[in-house]
């Protein structure tokens, strides 16, 4: 426990020290915020509801440093790491590979809990929104999002073969479920036959749910999208400790 | 005496190429042991195989009485490495890099004490990437006694040190040596091996061609100083 405290520290102070995800997963979704807020300000998501467009577009909007920890984050400095024989020097010390793995994995967990924190400050000061659903399954659902996506970047700079692949893989995944999971684009305004498809990203479905515990509203499938989530953690944890690659 | 490495007929191929043929060898405990060979002879292939970060295609390894692949993570706890080649994570301080090295062990050393005396002491709070090579190369032999360790592999370890500082790593390894630590070394320094190693095992092209002392090197290659007996030994022609 001592040796998971003290690497986290470490860890996450090299991590800061090189300022891209402060960037793109605290800052980046906090300049979203603030330009849809000066666009929309408290003005209803549609005419007649009782939510507004920026209580629609939370979940969303937490997504952003999810993706960025998750698909870019977290695989690329895995491989780094990898690559660098970092994990070559962990090889020869007593270090279990979960235990690292389990550090890197926390660092990012740690900038999605902040980017949430400071958008929820920011957003409740500035344009008084809040939460109409439930608090505990509206968290519930952002961890269960969360820890999915993120498990899928550990995978990935688990398994790929060095930082070149684990970067492209990275973008493969990263820009496609930005754009069409519903982060950016509203996952409503989707062709039918698209909407099937993107579906399967389990960060589709962790919009789907988020939005709908925040704002309360009635949560037909909610089934669905646990089992997606859930199954993906289960199986990416799984591979990424077994097919574990020092070097 | 009781024995810290024992190999058995340790074979290891890259695709065609025989790095490592069939080599046998013993390191007591408390003396230190050297492994020669000019570059690509497969020193370091033999120590990955030792350390089972390599797999070796046959033969048995026992190390502490470990088995290095199946019992990892109990034998590191008392083995410290140094590789030929380290890297480390791009922004890392000197202090970080050893209190994230020292945390993964039960009793670890005093880390600031170890570089005060390999002279890094006053450099703990700058970045690594900014020592110069030679301190770079004492703060990973730092690293390597970090564990408080029993055996210790140094790979190449006072490549890039002045003379005075090689000195002072050899003064330094010989005290250890008095108190009980094991060392595996490589070295291209024959002045170094001579000053410190009890045994040597010199490799030429994968195969071991010499077990014994410097001073049976010596004899057996009826040379009078030990760097000509090791290349005699080893099969390399020197141009006159």
């Amino acid at each position: 426990m001592k040796s998971f405290v003290t690497l986290l520290k470490n860890e996450l102070k090299l991590n800061i020290r090189n300022m891209n995800m402060v960037i793109f997963a605290v800052i980046m979704p906090l300049v979203v915020l603030v330009i849809l807020g000066f666009i929309y300000g408290t003005k209803p998501a549609a005419d007649g509801t009782a939510y507004s467009f920026l209580e629609q577009s939370f979940g969303a909007l937490c997504c952003i440093s999810i993706c960025a920890g998750g698909l870019m984050g977290l695989p690329l400095v895995v491989s780094e790491y990898r690559e660098r024989k970092i994990l070559k020097r962990f090889q020869v010390t007593p270090v279990s590979p979960a235990k690292l793995l389990t550090v890197e994995f926390a660092i990012y967990v740690i900038y999605c809990v902040v980017s949430m924190l400071t958008l929820f400050l920011v957003a409740m000061l500035f344009w008084k929104i809040k939460i109409h659903g439930s608090l505990l399954l509206f968290l519930g659902s952002w961890l269960l999002t969360m820890v999915s996506t993120l498990s899928i970047g550990l995978l990935v700079g688990g398994i790929a073969k060095n930082m070149k692949s684990a970067s492209v893989i990275a973008c493969i995944l990263y820009f496609p479920m930005l754009i069409f999971s519903g982060t950016t684009l509203p996952f409503e305004v989707m062709p039918v036959a698209m909407q099937k498809i993107i579906s399967i990203f389990p960060m589709t479905q962790g919009i789907q749910l988020m939005k709908a515990t925040f704002l309360g509203l009635p949560t037909e499938n909610v089934l669905l999208p646990v089992v997606v989530m859930g199954a993906v953690i289960l199986i990416c944890f799984g591979i990424s400790v077994k097919c574990f690659k020092w070097e | 005496m009781q024995t810290a490495i024992k190999v058995e007929q340790l074979s290891k191929s890259y695709g065609n190429l025989l790095a490592v043929d069939k080599i046998s060898l013993s390191v007591k405990c408390g003396t230190v042991y050297g492994l020669l060979g000019a570059n690509g002879a497969g020193k370091s292939t033999t120590i990955e195989c030792i350390l089972g970060t390599k797999r070796a295609d046959s033969g048995t390894v026992s190390v502490l009485g470990f088995n290095p692949q199946k019992d990892r993570r109990r034998l590191f706890q008392n083995v410290g490495v140094q590789f030929q080649e380290n890297d480390y994570q791009p922004e890392i301080k000197v202090s970080e890099l050893c209190d994230e090295t020292a945390c993964l062990y039960e009793a670890p050393a005093d880390w600031r004490k170890l570089c005060e005396q390999f002279g890094i002491g006053g450099k703990v709070d700058n970045a690594v990437k900014n020592l110069s090579g030679g301190e770079r190369q004492r703060l990973f032999i730092v690293l390597a006694l970090i564990p408080n360790p029993e055996l210790v592999f140094l790979d190449e370890l006072t490549t890039g040190l002045d003379a005075k500082a090689r000195r002072d790593v050899w003064k330094i390894l010989s005290e250890l040596k008095d108190n009980g630590l094991t060392i595996f070394l490589t070295s291209h320094f024959m002045d170094e091996v001579e000053a410190l190693c009890d045994e040597i095992c010199i490799l030429k092209k994968g195969k071991a061609v010499f077990y014994g002392t410097v001073e049976q090197a010596k004899k057996a290659s009826g040379c009078e100083k030990f760097e000509d007996a090791y290349l005699a030994l080893s099969g390399e022609v020197v141009e006159e």
